[in-house]
């Protein structure tokens, strides 16, 4: 595992040189928070509280959500797209390595990236711009360990996901609809309460959820009882450890395609 | 010397044959028009949601909040179908085989625009065309032939407002290595042309309207068959912004054109 | 009036002195620090009419930018330029309609599509009339066996059949001048054959004036009457083929693996060759790659043959290699003097 370091390291400094995509990144997510400020002091125009959330619990809610959303989004199936268009999977095989692990460890250094480029600077605009109050809470210590865990689960389907693009050539079909549920779907978007009650327990059923509507409720409300957040931490891990493996899985199968393809 | 007439003969000739040649690829195509359909529906869910919980948004009922979707969904039709290419700019300048088109005795933008033709692009034409018929039944709007014509002719400038933001980031990519965030920026933007500008003041309302006019794409048009009675005699200058913009788009993508030397001495 | 009419045509560049790290990053933006590069400084030359011209120089050395000035892709610093009597760079458009340009591996036909629809295209673009578009398909049927490649796509062509396909391609609408760079890289001896005798035709059919940059000589021996060598801008030279042609045909360079290389054995081959050959034995040794040794030989002066069983006789040769002298090398005399 050691030896995978290295690699997050050259993702990270990778994201140091592309300088611009740092400005327009920052820019960008300012912009986009600007808008949800405006969207939902309308929707909060007739009543202080809606689906027993108020505008504040949910400005912040969207706003560390698109903060996370940013972290957490990996490229890892439009990368494995773009390797297996240039042919560069081939050279994986001939190595070594895990490629799934390396794939991992690539895309964890561009978290690390939009950590310190994006989320920091964004989390401090919303404590001095906005003037967000922090409640502090276990929820708020368990908070890194449910954004790693996201983090896996998010990688895990975004890798599944690339993998399709051994069988097919309409990775962008698929890439995109994935992006959609996985976006809408999971409370990045709009807090989940929203939705209506019915649709609403589904949800709770599938991993998305434990992207983001997790990690974001220890953020906005860290103050719910201890068991509570580990029963949401086993969750996730559960999903994590079955999405990793079923990519893993996967990978075994797919590969086997392109050994007989010829790639 | 090319005429208008003969460029249009030669772009139905050309994309003929590029969508001859796509055909082939049946699957990609039903799997591209589905992700593109869910893709292109995934902001007005968000709206539907949010409608649920509060009976209008900013004074727009969920309705009126199809029709200025819907509009939104005709007018960005034109640039993701006819200007996709503009999307890998920044590759061909890399790789110096931007060079080729210089030598047709072809208009520049013409060309290299007219070698992509986004066949997923209709289905999102198709479902807002479905759309703003089912909205403007539902909210009993009655299309005389002068409103008729209102609509093509703001629709039409409405692309162009889409296609002039599209196509000036894209040209970032003629000085900057590293361009892709800006084209990110700007697709980032048009998620925003179906929200009602009457939530925004100050300067987000000033930017959206003046200076990255999203405003134009959908809802400052749509106010001229929504509230008639209310309409600011800004709306009328659609065309002009959408003309002014493209304008400034071309100078952008011609001053472009003429720094690319290509790689190679 | 010549076809090609250019004066004093310079072209200069203005690159910006890069600064380290991100500070240094920052303040490029808004400083002015620049230096001015001499692409082409200052060249002279008139084309004729069915001329085929070798437009030849090591890499850098004003070739593409001069050609690119031709097709009107860069605007002249300053000097004069004309083809066809207009300035390219002003009137791209309506040059476009009577040049052709093929540059190296890119193709200018459309990937996805099958090689004739890519030719029909064109006819509409260039506004060939029937009969003239019929005329040339089947000369081209006849040069290069096209009709075969009709319903394949471009993507699926081999570079060879690529390379035929886009310069056929160039002649199509019978432009008065035809621009073609590096036209046989990276091909085998037969298909690069196949090229020269389809350039050396379409030139005769119409009398069409060709440009051709190559660093292959023999493309210009084969095909140019005439040959322009420039370098680091400046034009070294512009003349009859034949004269360089005696320049080439005569200089073998012979690439060889001595064992126990040490410092001292190029210097004990020199001593030797010029015992044996004496001082005027117009051979020049050197070292290029880790353990091969170059030694290039004017075979007017000395036979090929006798050097190399000389070497083989005093030295432990292990491998030998043999080629012909290099774009560099025939530059290098050219400015020592070699043509007078």
């Amino acid at each position: 595992m050691r030896s995978y370091f290295p690699v997050a390291r050259a993702t990270y400094m990778i994201g140091l040189v592309y300088r611009f995509g740092f400005l327009f990144g920052i820019v960008g997510n300012l912009v986009y928070l600007g808008v949800a400020y405006y969207l939902w002091k309308s929707i909060y125009r007739y009543s202080d509280v809606i689906r027993g959330l108020t505008f504040n619990e949910t400005f912040i809610y969207v706003a560390l959500g698109s903060a996370i959303f940013i972290l957490l989004k990996t490229y890892a199936d439009w990368i494995i797209h773009y390797e297996i268009r240039e042919g560069a999977i081939a050279m994986y095989l001939t190595k070594p390595i895990d490629y799934q692990i390396y794939a991992l460890f690539a895309n964890f250094g561009a978290l690390l990236m939009n950590l310190s480029a994006i989320t920091v600077p964004t989390a401090l605009v919303m404590l001095f711009v906005f003037k967000v109050n922090f409640v502090f809470g276990p929820g708020l210590f368990l908070f890194p360990i449910s954004l790693l865990l996201a983090f896996l689960i998010s990688f895990s389907i975004d890798y599944f996901v690339g993998l399709i693009g051994f069988y097919s050539e309409s990775v962008w079909g698929l890439s995109i609809t994935k992006e959609i549920i996985v976006t809408v779907f999971s409370g990045a978007l709009i807090p989940l309460q929203f939705f209506p009650d019915g649709i609403q327990r589904v949800l709770y059923w599938l991993p998305f959820q434990a992207i983001y509507h997790t990690p974001l409720m220890m953020l906005t409300r860290p103050n719910q009882g201890l068991d509570v957040f580990l029963a949401m931490i086993l969750v996730q891990l559960l999903w994590a450890g079955l999405l990793f493996w079923l990519a893993r899985l996967f990978y075994n199968q797919a590969i086997k395609v392109l050994r007989i393809a010829g790639g | 010397m090319q005429s208008l007439a003969d460029y249009i003969r030669l772009y139905f000739i050309i994309e003929a044959q590029y969508i001859k040649a796509r055909m082939q690829y049946r699957a990609d195509f039903i799997i591209s028009s589905i992700g593109m359909f869910f893709s292109s529906l995934a902001t007005l869910g968000v709206f539907w949601v949010i409608l649920e919980s509060v009976p209008d948004l900013a004074g727009w009922s969920l309705m009126e909040m199809i029709f200025i979707y819907a509009f939104y969904m005709i007018a960005i039709s034109p640039m993701q179908i006819l200007f996709d290419h503009a999307w890998n700019i920044r590759f061909h300048v890399r790789e110096g085989t931007f060079l080729k088109y210089y030598f047709r005795p072809l208009n520049m933008m013409f060309y290299y625009m007219s070698e992509m033709f986004d066949l997923k692009g209709l289905t999102q034409l198709l479902v807002g065309i479905a759309l703003l018929v089912y909205a403007s039944n539902q909210l009993n709007i009655d299309w005389t032939f002068l409103r008729l014509a209102l609509l093509l002719i703001t629709l039409f400038s409405a692309a162009l407002v889409q296609i002039s933001i599209i196509v000036a980031a894209s040209c970032a990519a003629f000085w900057v290595i590293d361009s892709y965030p800006v084209l990110g920026l700007a697709w980032k933007l048009r998620e925003f042309s179906p929200y009602p500008m009457s939530i925004f003041d100050g300067a987000f309302r000033f930017a959206f309207t003046y200076l990255i006019p999203i405003g134009f794409v959908a809802f400052y048009p749509s106010q001229l068959f929504l509230r008639p009675e209310e309409v600011s005699p800004l709306i009328y200058f659609s065309p002009i912004v959408g003309i002014g913009l493209f304008t400034i788009t071309y100078w952008i993508w011609t001053k472009g054109v003429n720094s690319y030397t290509g790689t190679g001495s | 009036m010549s076809l090609i009419h250019i004066d004093g045509l310079t072209k200069h560049f203005k690159i910006l002195n890069r600064r380290e790290g991100l500070r240094g990053a920052f303040r490029d933006l808004f400083s002015g620090d620049y230096r001015t590069v001499e692409a082409v400084a200052g060249i002279s030359f008139d084309i004729e009419p069915g001329e085929i011209v070798g437009y030849i120089g090591p890499n850098g050395a004003g070739k593409s930018t001069t050609i690119k000035m031709m097709t009107g892709i860069l605007k002249p610093t300053s000097g004069v330029i004309q083809v066809n009597g207009l300035a390219p760079y002003d009137n791209r458009i309506r040059q476009a309609q009577i040049m052709g340009v093929v540059f190296g591996q890119r193709t200018q036909l459309w990937w996805d599509l099958p090689v004739i629809e890519s030719f029909k295209i064109l006819k509409e673009i260039y506004k060939v009339d029937q009969k003239m578009f019929d005329r040339h398909m089947d000369m081209f049927n006849e040069l290069v066996g096209l009709k075969a490649l009709y319903p394949q796509q471009v993507r699926t062509l081999s570079l060879g059949q690529r390379m035929l396909c886009d310069i056929t391609a160039s002649f199509l609408h019978n432009p008065q001048v035809v621009f073609l760079d590096e036209p046989t890289i990276g091909l085998d001896i037969s298909v690069k054959a196949k090229i020269r005798t389809v350039i050396k035709e379409l030139n005769q059919e119409h009398n069409t004036t060709i440009i051709l940059t190559t660093h292959d000589l023999g493309d210009v021996e084969a095909l140019c009457h005439r040959i322009i060598i420039i370098d680091k801008g400046r034009i070294l030279y512009d003349g009859d083929i034949k004269r360089v042609n005696a320049l080439f045909g005569a200089y073998r360079t012979l690439k060889l693996q001595i064992d126990k290389f040490t410092d001292s054995t190029l210097h004990e081959l020199n001593l030797k060759l010029t015992d044996c050959y004496g001082a005027k034995h117009g051979i020049t040794i050197a070292e290029t790659e880790e353990f091969w040794t170059d030694v290039t030989i004017d075979q007017a002066r000395t036979p090929l043959s006798d050097v190399l069983s000389f070497v083989m006789n005093n030295f432990p040769v292990i491998d030998v290699r043999i080629l012909e002298i290099s774009m560099e090398n025939v530059v290098q005399r050219v400015y020592e003097g070699a043509l007078g």
